[in-house]
C-alpha cells in the first residue's frame, strides 16, 4: 500500500476497501427506485441526466425522450433531524421535442443532455434544460389556491349576464389541490453548430454558459436572441481538428472564471476579464502521460468526460475513462489525487474499443462538504472515494438489493487470479449496464444513481 | 471482401439486437494480459479479426488460446477497427464529432507510425481489396473498408469520389468542400476528409465552407435560423437578407444538381456563381 500524503505530492491513491464499520463510516441503504421494472427498456426512458437543486429538495431527471421528471423530497417528520425522507414525483413535462433539420436530413435528438437548476429567488423554481441544439428555461410553479366568487363568471367559466346580477361580492382565494405547472419562459436557440455538451450557471445569477464541441457561448438569462462567443477552438481548416471541448463549468464563486476540458485530457481555466474571446487560457492543467501505460487507446481513454468544481471552489475533479482526478487550482502540472475507478479494464481496452464502450461518458460528483467523490462504472456498479479517510467503496444499484432500507453490500471485482466468494470476475461484468449519471444531495448523504432507465435513491443508514 | 462483410454484419447484428453483454476478449487484450499480468484462467479469446495473411476468420468464439500477436498485426487490427468505425460514423443519423475526432487521431497516429517504419510499402497486409473506386461505387450504402497500407502511393490514378461520405446527404452542403483526391495518395488524409465532410454536414453556417472562408469570414452566420438559408437546398425563392447569395435562378439550377457527385468542375462553377454575386 502506498502511503499517501495529501498536499502537493501527487498520489495514486491505493485505497482500503472498506466494508463499513467505524462510527464515521456511512452505510448506504436503499431508499427508492423509480422507473419501470421490466428489463425491456424503451429507448425514450433512458435517463440522460440527474441533478439536485440547491436545497436538495428537488431532484430532476432528463431522459432520451426529451422529458423532465422532477421529484420532491417529502420529509416524514420535520422535527427530527435525521429522518427518512422520500422523493415523489412533483412534476413531469416534455422539455424538448425531436426536430428535423431538413437541410442536412438530420434529426436533432430530443434527448436532454443536461439540466441545471437556477438558485431560487422566489416561490417558483427555475431550471435550464438542453438538448443538442437548444437550451430552455423552465419555470416550475405551484398553484394551491384559486379565486372563487366572481361576479360575472360562473365557477365553470361561463359568463353571467350582467343584467341578472343583483348583488356584488368580492372574489376570494380558496385552497385547491396542489397543481404544479411547468412553463417554458425562454428558449435559447440557434447558437450552436455542434452538439451542446454542457451548461453552467454563473455565480452572478445573471449569466450562464453553454458549450458544444468547438465553442462556448455566454448568455444572459433574460436575453434569448444574442449570446457572446467566449471560446472558439474551431480551426480554420476542419481537417486540422484534433481536439474538441468535452465539458465546461463556471467557478462556484468567481464569476469571471470558468474551465473547459478537452478530448486530449487537458483542462483550461479561463478568466473572462482578460479578453472577450478566451481562446488563450489562463491556466492549463495537464498531467504528463505515463509512458508505461501507453497503448493505441491512450488518447481515447484520456478524453475527459466530466469536470466539476468542488463546492468550496478550491479544487476541481475530472473524469476520464479509467480514473477520477482531483486538481488543485493552484497546481497545473499534475492532479493532487488520482483514483482508479476500474483499473481492471486497462487490459480490456481493445474489446471495449470494439464494442464502443470506450467512448462512454461517465460523470462524477462531489458530496456536500467535498470529502467524498462518486462516479459510475459498469455492471451497475458505482464507486465512492473518501478523500479524507482514504477509503473507497464499490456499490451496486440493482433490483436484488432493493428491499426497503436494505444496507448495500460493498462489491468487489476480481481482476485476476483466484476469484474469491462474492467477487465478480471481470469477464462476467455486464457492459450494457452502465451508470453514467450520479448526483449527490448538496447537504445530506442522499445520492441519486441512474442506471439505464431506473433512478435509484440511496441514503445513509438512519439508526 | 466477403470476409470483412461477415465481420461487420455480425457486429451490427449483435449491436442491433443488443446481444452484446460480457466483454469479449479481443486479441490485443489477451496479448497484453499475458505480457505483464497474471494468467487469466477463463479467457476465451475472440478471433474475429484477421490474424495473418490469408487466414479465414472463424465466426465462433472458441479459439485456440493466445497466439503471440506481433505488434504490427496488433496495430493492423486496431487500424481496421478504426476505419470500420469511421465509416460507420459517417453513416449514422447522428454523427458525433467527438467520436470522429478520437477515431481520426488514433488512425493518424497509427498511420504515422506505419509510415515511419516504412510499412506502407510492404506487402504484409490483409488480402487486397478490389480497386477502391469500383468498390465504393458498387457499395454505395456500405462502403468498403478503405485504405489498406498496401496501396501504392505512386499510382495516384485511381481517383476517389467522395460518394460514400456525402452520399446520403442530398444537400449541396454535404458535397461542397470535399476535395476529390486520390485515395491511395495519402492515407493520412482519410480522416481529414471525413472531418472535412463532417464540418459541412453539421454546420448550419454552411456558407462558411472550406473554400469560401475568405469571402464570408466577416459574416457571422452561426446565430441565424437555418431556415433562412433554405435557398440553397430548396428551390423556393426565398431571399435571405443576411447574405449575398446571388440570383435565385442560379441557385435553383445549382441545387438541382446537388444530388449528383460534385467534381472539381462543379466546384469551380459554384465559386464563379458566388463570386460573381
Amino acid at each position: 500500500m502506498i502511503t499517501v500524503s495529501f498536499r502537493p505530492a501527487p498520489c495514486i491513491c491505493t485505497m482500503l476497501s472498506g466494508a463499513g464499520g467505524g462510527s464515521n463510516d456511512v452505510q448506504w441503504c436503499f431508499s427508492q427506485v423509480k422507473g419501470a421494472i421490466d428489463d425491456d427498456v424503451a429507448e425514450a426512458d433512458i435517463i440522460s441526466t440527474v441533478e439536485f437543486n440547491h436545497s436538495g429538495e428537488l431532484l430532476a431527471t432528463g431522459d432520451k425522450g426529451g422529458r423532465v421528471v422532477i421529484f420532491q423530497q417529502e420529509i416524514e417528520n420535520k422535527s427530527q433531524p435525521q429522518c427518512r425522507s422520500e422523493y415523489n414525483v412533483y412534476s413531469t413535462f416534455q422539455s424538448h421535442e425531436p426536430e428535423f433539420d431538413y437541410l442536412k436530413s438530420l434529426e436533432i435528438e430530443e434527448k436532454i443532455n443536461k439540466i441545471r437548476w437556477l438558485p431560487q429567488k422566489n416561490a417558483a423554481q427555475f431550471l435550464l434544460s438542453t438538448n443538442d441544439k437548444t437550451i430552455k428555461l423552465w419555470k416550475i410553479s405551484e398553484r394551491d389556491k384559486r379565486p372563487e366568487g366572481y361576479n360575472l363568471k360562473e365557477e365553470d367559466g361561463r359568463y353571467i349576464d350582467p343584467n341578472t346580477v343583483t348583488a356584488l361580492r368580492v372574489p376570494v382565494f380558496r385552497p385547491m389541490d396542489l397543481m404544479v405547472e411547468a412553463s417554458p419562459r425562454r428558449v435559447f436557440a440557434n447558437a450552436h453548430t455542434y452538439h451542446i455538451n454542457s451548461i453552467s450557471i454563473n455565480s452572478d445569477h445573471e449569466t450562464y454558459l453553454s458549450a458544444d464541441d468547438l465553442r462556448i457561448n455566454l448568455w444572459h438569462q433574460e436575453i434569448t436572441d444574442r449570446s457572446f462567443n467566449i471560446v472558439d477552438i474551431k480551426p480554420a481548416n476542419m481537417e486540422e481538428l484534433t481536439e474538441v471541448i468535452t465539458a465546461a463549468e463556471f467557478h462556484p464563486h468567481q464569476c469571471n472564471t470558468f474551465v473547459y476540458s478537452s478530448s486530449k485530457g487537458t483542462i483550461r481555466l479561463c478568466d473572462m476579464r482578460e479578453s472577450a474571446l478566451c481562446d488563450k487560457y489562463s491556466k492549463l492543467f495537464e498531467e504528463p502521460e505515463d509512458p508505461s501505460n501507453r497503448s493505441f487507446f491512450s488518447e481515447i481513454i484520456s478524453s475527459i468526460s466530466d469536470v466539476k468544481f468542488s463546492h468550496n471552489g478550491r479544487y476541481m475533479m475530472t473524469r476520464d475513462y479509467l480514473s477520477v482526478k482531483i486538481w488543485d487550482l493552484n497546481m497545473e502540472n499534475r492532479p493532487v489525487e488520482t483514483y482508479q475507478v476500474h483499473e481492471y479494464l486497462r487490459s480490456k481496452l481493445c474489446s471495449l474499443y470494439e464494442n464502443d464502450c470506450i467512448f462512454d461518458k461517465f460523470e462524477c460528483c462531489w458530496n456536500g462538504n467535498d470529502s467524498v467523490v462518486m462516479t459510475g462504472s459498469y455492471n451497475n456498479f458505482f464507486r465512492m472515494f473518501d478523500r479524507g479517510q482514504r477509503r473507497d467503496m464499490t456499490l451496486e444499484a440493482s433490483r436484488e438489493s432493493s428491499k426497503p432500507r436494505q444496507v448495500l453490500k460493498p462489491r468487489k471485482v476480481c481482476a485476476g487470479g483466484k476469484r474469491k466468494k462474492d467477487e465478480i470476475s471481470v469477464d462476467s461484468l455486464d457492459f450494457n449496464k452502465k451508470i453514467l449519471h450520479t448526483a449527490w444531495h448538496p447537504q445530506d448523504n442522499i445520492i441519486a444513481v441512474a442506471t439505464t432507465n431506473n433512478l435509484y435513491i440511496f441514503q445513509d443508514k438512519v439508526n | 471482401m466477403g470476409q470483412r462483410d461477415i465481420i461487420s454484419y455480425e457486429t451490427s447484428v449483435r449491436r442491433k439486437s443488443g446481444i452484446r453483454t460480457a466483454a469479449k476478449m479481443c486479441r490485443l487484450d489477451v496479448e497484453s494480459a499475458v505480457k505483464g499480468h497474471e494468467q487469466h484462467v477463463n479467457i476465451i479469446p475472440s478471433s474475429r479479426y484477421m490474424v495473418g495473411r490469408g487466414v479465414k476468420r472463424k465466426l465462433s468464439e472458441c479459439e485456440d488460446p493466445t497466439l503471440d500477436l506481433p505488434y504490427p498485426q496488433q496495430r493492423q487490427m486496431v487500424l481496421d477497427l478504426c476505419l470500420n468505425k469511421l465509416q460507420s460514423c459517417q453513416r449514422r443519423a447522428e454523427p458525433s464529432l467527438h467520436r470522429s475526432v478520437l477515431l481520426a487521431n488514433t488512425l493518424r497516429q497509427i498511420q504515422r507510425e506505419m509510415r515511419q517504419e516504412g510499412v506502407l510499402h510492404s506487402l504484409e497486409s490483409p488480402p487486397p481489396a478490389p480497386s477502391l473506386p469500383q468498390a465504393l461505387a458498387a457499395q454505395r450504402q456500405s462502403p468498403e473498408v478503405a485504405p489498406t497500407p498496401s496501396d501504392r502511393p505512386d499510382t495516384p490514378v485511381a481517383t476517389f469520389s467522395p460518394s460514400p461520405l456525402c452520399e446520403d446527404d442530398n444537400a449541396v452542403s454535404g458535397c461542397i468542400g470535399l476535395h476529390k483526391r486520390p485515395w491511395s495518395e495519402d492515407d493520412g488524409k482519410s480522416p481529414d476528409l471525413l472531418l472535412g465532410s463532417f464540418e459541412i454536414t453539421n454546420s448550419t453556417s454552411y456558407l462558411t465552407d472550406l473554400q469560401l472562408d475568405d469571402i464570408f469570414e466577416d459574416i457571422d452566420t452561426s446565430m441565424y435560423d437555418p431556415s433562412d438559408f433554405s435557398v440553397l437546398a430548396c428551390p423556393s425563392p426565398r431571399v435571405n437578407s443576411g447574405s449575398s447569395l446571388g440570383s435565385d435562378d442560379n441557385l435553383k439550377a445549382f441545387s438541382s444538381s446537388s444530388a449528383l457527385q460534385v467534381c472539381l468542375n462543379d466546384l469551380d462553377h459554384i465559386m464563379e456563381i458566388l463570386v460573381r454575386s
